[in-house]
C-alpha cells in the first residue's frame, strides 16, 4: 500500500503539473475544451491525494510500524482520537495534510459557480495547482511521508504524551487549514493582476475564502493557547515563542487586508495595498508551515543543513516576486478610483487600523527571526525577549482596540464633527461611569483603567450603534425592539456580522488584560500545611501513586477555602509516561468567570511528606475562550450566503473617477 | 496634495513611535544566544552582556528538590552544570534541547540560570 500511495502523490504531480500549464494555455488561447480538461484534472489531482491521504490514515490506525512515519508517531496503545491526531503530528504528516486539503480546496474553487472572476479562475487555478506542485515536490523528493523503515519494529515510538490533549487535537489542523485557505484569495489576487480585471471582482469571489480562513486560523492560534494554558503547566498562554508568532503574522496580515479590502469595495481605494496584504498573507502562511515544520530558527547552521529549508526559501521568493514584479507592471491602471477626503472620516481610522496592523505584524517578524538575521550579518545571534514583544505590541492593540470603537461611529468620506459628538456621547459617558465605579470598586492601576474602559468603550459603542438601529427600525416598521435587533443581523449579515466579531475580539482582549494581573507563588508545603494566595487558603492533604497500564500518575490533594469558607478539593496531577520520559503536568484549575484558582504540582518527596507547588490567581481567563466563541459565531453570521444576492453596495455619489 | 503630506506625516510619527517603544524593548530584552562549545571558549563574557546558552539536557542529569532545579547541559563534548530557582514547563526533559538565561559563576563554573527555555516539544523536526 505505501507503494500504492507513493504512486499516487507522483501522478498527482504530474496531473498538477498538466492542470496548471494547460488552464493558462487553455485561458490564453480562449479554448473552453482546454479549461474544461485542466478543471478535471483539479478533480484528478483530489482524487490522488484523497487515496494517499486515506492510505496514510489507514496505516496510522492499521499500525502499519514498516512506514517510518507511522513508527515514529503511534504505539498500540494509542486512543482513536489521538491516531487521528498523528495524521499531522510530525512533519511529513503535515505536508501531507496540507498537499491533501490544498487539493480539496482547489477542487472546491473551480466548482464553485459563481457570477463574478470567471475569467479569473483558470489563473487562479493555475496558482493553487503551482502551490500543489510545490508541496507535491516535497513529498516525493525530501519528505517522503511513506518512507520505509528497512526493519519493521515490535511497536512504534508513540505521541508525545504532551500531543495527547483535545487542544492538541485541534490545534494543528485548525492551524493548518487556515494557513491553507489563504491560498485561494492569494490566487485570485495574482489572476487579477494576470488578466488585468484589477477592479473589485477578485475581492468579491474570494471574500467568503478570505473570512473562513481568517476565522480558522485564529481557532488555531487559541486552541494552541488554551494547550500551552491547561497543558504545559506553566500558568501562562502564550509566551511569544517562534512557533507561537508564525501563527499569529498572516493572521494580523489578513486581518488589515479584511477591513483594506472593505475600502476598496466601497470607495474604490487602496487597491495595491490590498494586493500586498493578500501577498504577505500567503507568504507568512507558507514561513509560518514552515517555520513549525522545519526548526530552522534553531540557528543558521541548522537552516543550512536542513532540506526543505532550500525549497521553501525558494518558493517564499517567488510567491513574494512574481506577484510584485506583476504589481509594479500594473502600476498606473491600480490608481485608486477617488482620494481620502477628511481625517475625520471612516477612511482614514481604517488607513490607522492597517498601519498598526502591519506594524504589529513587521514587529512580531522581526523579532520572530532577529536571531537568523543577526546571526547571518555579525555572527553572532542575538535574541529578543518577551519584554520586546509586550512593549511594542500592547500600545499598538490599544490602539486598535480605541480604533475599533471609533470606525464604527464615523461616517464614510467626511464625518462632521457635530454628528460624531452626537454618535460618542452616550458610549463615552457611560464608558467613564464604568471606569469611575471600577475606580471606586478598587481596580486602581491605571493601565488596567485605560486598557478596560477602551474595550468597554467599544462594547458600549457597538451596542449604541445596534440600539439606535433597532429603534429606527422600531419607529419605522413597528417592529418591537427584539424583532428588530435581530432584522436589522438578517438585513445586513456582513456588517453585524462584523460587530460581533468585534464584541468577541473586546472580550478575548478583556480576558487578557485580566491575565496579565495574574497573581501567584510557588511554595513547599508540609502535610496539613496552607498557604494564603489572595482570598484563598489551601491546605495540602496528601499525595497517591497510582499505577496504570500505560502510566505512573502521582495525584496530590489541597482542600480550598475562599474568604475562609471551604470550597472544595483541588487535585494538581503529574504523570509519567511508560514509555516516554516526558512528564507530564495536570493543572488543577478552578474556574470561574472572575477567576481561575490554578495550581501545578512541581515536585515532591517521595513518601508524600511534601509536595511544591505553583499556585496560581488568574483573572479573567475564561473570557479569553468566551470571547474567542463569540468571533467564530460572528465571523459565521457574516460568512453564511445571503439568501438573496444584494446589489453590490454603491460606490458613495460624488467620488471622482 | 497637501492632505496626503498630512497622512504621510502622521503616519510617520506613528512608525516612530513604534520604533522607538521597540527599540527600548530590544534594549531590556535582546541577549546574545551561544552554543555551549562557544559560550565555555570564551570565558567570562557574561560579564559585559546578557548571555543564552543553547544545549541538551544530559540524560539522567535532572536533579529536583522542591524548587531548586539542577542538571547538566551537553553538547555530547562539553558539560556544564545549570542550577535553577523555580518552574519549568513540561517540555523541558532529559535529552531534550534547553535554552538557559543567566551568568556563569566564574569560581564554581556553575552556570546560575535565571531562565529555562525548552525547546517546544516535538514541533520541530528537524528535517
Amino acid at each position: 500500500m505505501p507503494d500504492v500511495a507513493y504512486a499516487a502523490l507522483f501522478l498527482a504531480l504530474a496531473v498538477s503539473v498538466y492542470a496548471g500549464v494547460v488552464y493558462v494555455i487553455g485561458a490564453r488561447s480562449g479554448n473552453a475544451e482546454r479549461i474544461a480538461s485542466a478543471r478535471n484534472a483539479v478533480f484528478a489531482v483530489f482524487i490522488l491525494m484523497t487515496v494517499a491521504e486515506a492510505i496514510m490514515i489507514a496505516a496510522l490506525f492499521g499500525r502499519d510500524f514498516r512506514i517510518e512515519y507511522v513508527a515514529n508517531y503511534t504505539d498500540r496503545s494509542l486512543s482513536f482520537f489521538y491516531t487521528l491526531s498523528a495524521i499531522w503530528a510530525g512533519n511529513r504528516g503535515s505536508l501531507l495534510f496540507w498537499a491533501w486539503v490544498l487539493s480539496g480546496c482547489s477542487a472546491l474553487m473551480v466548482f464553485q459557480k459563481r457570477e463574478v472572476a470567471r475569467d479569473m479562475v483558470p489563473y487562479a487555478a493555475a496558482v493553487a495547482m503551482f502551490t500543489q506542485v510545490f508541496f507535491l515536490l516535497l513529498l516525493v523528493s525530501v519528505s517522503n511521508p511513506f518512507a520505509r523503515l528497512p526493519f519493521t519494529p515490535a511497536d512504534g515510538a508513540g505521541l508525545n504524551p504532551l500531543l495527547e490533549n483535545p487542544g492538541m487535537f485541534i490545534h494543528p489542523p485548525t492551524q493548518l487549514i487556515g494557513y491553507i485557505g489563504f491560498t485561494v484569495p492569494f490566487a485570485f489576487a495574482v489572476a487579477a493582476l494576470i488578466t488585468g480585471n484589477l477592479g473589485d471582482d477578485w475581492i468579491r469571489a474570494s471574500r467568503r475564502w478570505t473570512l473562513i480562513s481568517w476565522t480558522i486560523l485564529g481557532i488555531g492560534n487559541m486552541a494552541g493557547s488554551w494547550w500551552a494554558y491547561y497543558v504545559l503547566g506553566w500558568g501562562g498562554y502564550w509566551a511569544w515563542d517562534p512557533v507561537e508568532n508564525a501563527g499569529l503574522l498572516p493572521w494580523l496580515v489578513s486581518t488589515a487586508f479584511l477591513h483594506s479590502a472593505m475600502m476598496q469595495r466601497r470607495r474604490g481605494i487602496l487597491k495595491q495595498w490590498n494586493m500586498v496584504l493578500i501577498i504577505l498573507t500567503f507568504v507568512l502562511s507558507i514561513f509560518g508551515t514552515f517555520l513549525t515544520r522545519s526548526g530552522v530558527l534553531g540557528s543558521v547552521h541548522s537552516f543550512a543543513e536542513s532540506a526543505l529549508g532550500p525549497f521553501f526559501v525558494a518558493f517564499m521568493a517567488v510567491s513574494l516576486v512574481i506577484p510584485l514584479v506583476l504589481l509594479i507592471y500594473r502600476g498606473t491602471s491600480l490608481k485608486g478610483e477617488a482620494e481620502i477626503e477628511s481625517a475625520i472620516s471612516r477612511e482614514s481610522t481604517f488607513l490607522l487600523n492597517n498601519l498598526l496592523l502591519v506594524s504589529a505584524t513587521f514587529a512580531v517578524f522581526l523579532g520572530t527571526v532577529f536571531p537568523l538575521i543577526s546571526e547571518a550579518v555579525t555572527g553572532a545571534k542575538i535574541t529578543v525577549g518577551p519584554p520586546f514583544f509586550n512593549q511594542v505590541l500592547t500600545p499598538i492593540f490599544l490602539g486598535i482596540i480605541f480604533l475599533t470603537g471609533i470606525c464604527t461611529m464615523i461616517g464614510w468620506r467626511r464625518a462632521s464633527v457635530k454628528n460624531l459628538v452626537r454618535n460618542f456621547i452616550v458610549p463615552v459617558a457611560a464608558t467613564l461611569l464604568l471606569v469611575a465605579v471600577l475606580f471606586v470598586s478598587g481596580v486602581q492601576a491605571w493601565y488596567a483603567l485605560l486598557a478596560v474602559g477602551l474595550c468597554v468603550f467599544v462594547l458600549f459603542s457597538i451596542t449604541y450603534e445596534w440600539l439606535r438601529g433597532a429603534r429606527a427600525r422600531h419607529r419605522t416598521q413597528g417592529e418591537n425592539y427584539i424583532k428588530a435587533f435581530f432584522s436589522l443581523l438578517m438585513a445586513n449579515r456582513p456588517r453585524y456580522g462584523g460587530y460581533i466579531v468585534h464584541v468577541g475580539i473586546m472580550v478575548m482582549a478583556l480576558g487578557m488584560i485580566g491575565m496579565s494581573f495574574a497573581d501567584g507563588k510557588e511554595v513547599t508545603l508540609r502535610t496539613g500545611e496552607s498557604v494564603n494566595l489572595n482570598s484563598y487558603t489551601l491546605t495540602y492533604r496528601a499525595l497517591d501513586r497510582i499505577e496504570t497500564q500505560s502510566k505512573v500518575l502521582f495525584t496530590t490533594t489541597l482542600a480550598v477555602q475562599n474568604q475562609g469558607k471551604p470550597i472544595g478539593l483541588i487535585i494538581p496531577e503529574k504523570y509519567f509516561h511508560r514509555v516516554h520520559t516526558q512528564p507530564v503536568t495536570v493543572a488543577a484549575v478552578r474556574s470561574t468567570l472572575l477567576e481561575d484558582l490554578y495550581v501545578i504540582l512541581i515536585n515532591w518527596e517521595e513518601d508524600g511528606a511534601s509536595a511544591s507547588f505553583k499556585i496560581m490567581a488568574n483573572p479573567l481567563v475564561n473570557w479569553m475562550w468566551i470571547g474567542m466563541a463569540v468571533l467564530v459565531l460572528g465571523a459565521l453570521v457574516a460568512f453564511w450566503p445571503e439568501r438573496q444576492k444584494l446589489p453590490r453596495p454603491p460606490r458613495e455619489a460624488g467620488e471622482k473617477k | 496634495m497637501k492632505r496626503k503630506w498630512k497622512f504621510f506625516i502622521g503616519g510617520l510619527v506613528v512608525v516612530a513611535a513604534l520604533g522607538y517603544l521597540g527599540y527600548q524593548g530590544f534594549i531590556a530584552s535582546a541577549a546574545y544566544q551561544y552554543e555551549l562549545g562557544e559560550y565555555l571558549a570564551q570565558p567570562g563574557i557574561d560579564a559585559s552582556q546578557n548571555v543564552q546558552v543553547a544545549g541538551q539536557v544530559a540524560t539522567g542529569s535532572i536533579e529536583q528538590k522542591s524548587f531548586d532545579l539542577k542538571f547538566t547541559m551537553t553538547d555530547g563534548v562539553n558539560n556544564m552544570v545549570v542550577v535553577y530557582q523555580g518552574t519549568v514547563p513540561d517540555s523541558f526533559r532529559a535529552g531534550g534541547e534547553v535554552v538557559v538565561a543567566g551568568r556563569r559563576d566564574p569560581a564554581s563554573g556553575v552556570f546560575e540560570a535565571t531562565q529555562v527555555m525548552p525547546k517546544c516539544a516535538s514541533k520541530y523536526v528537524a528535517e
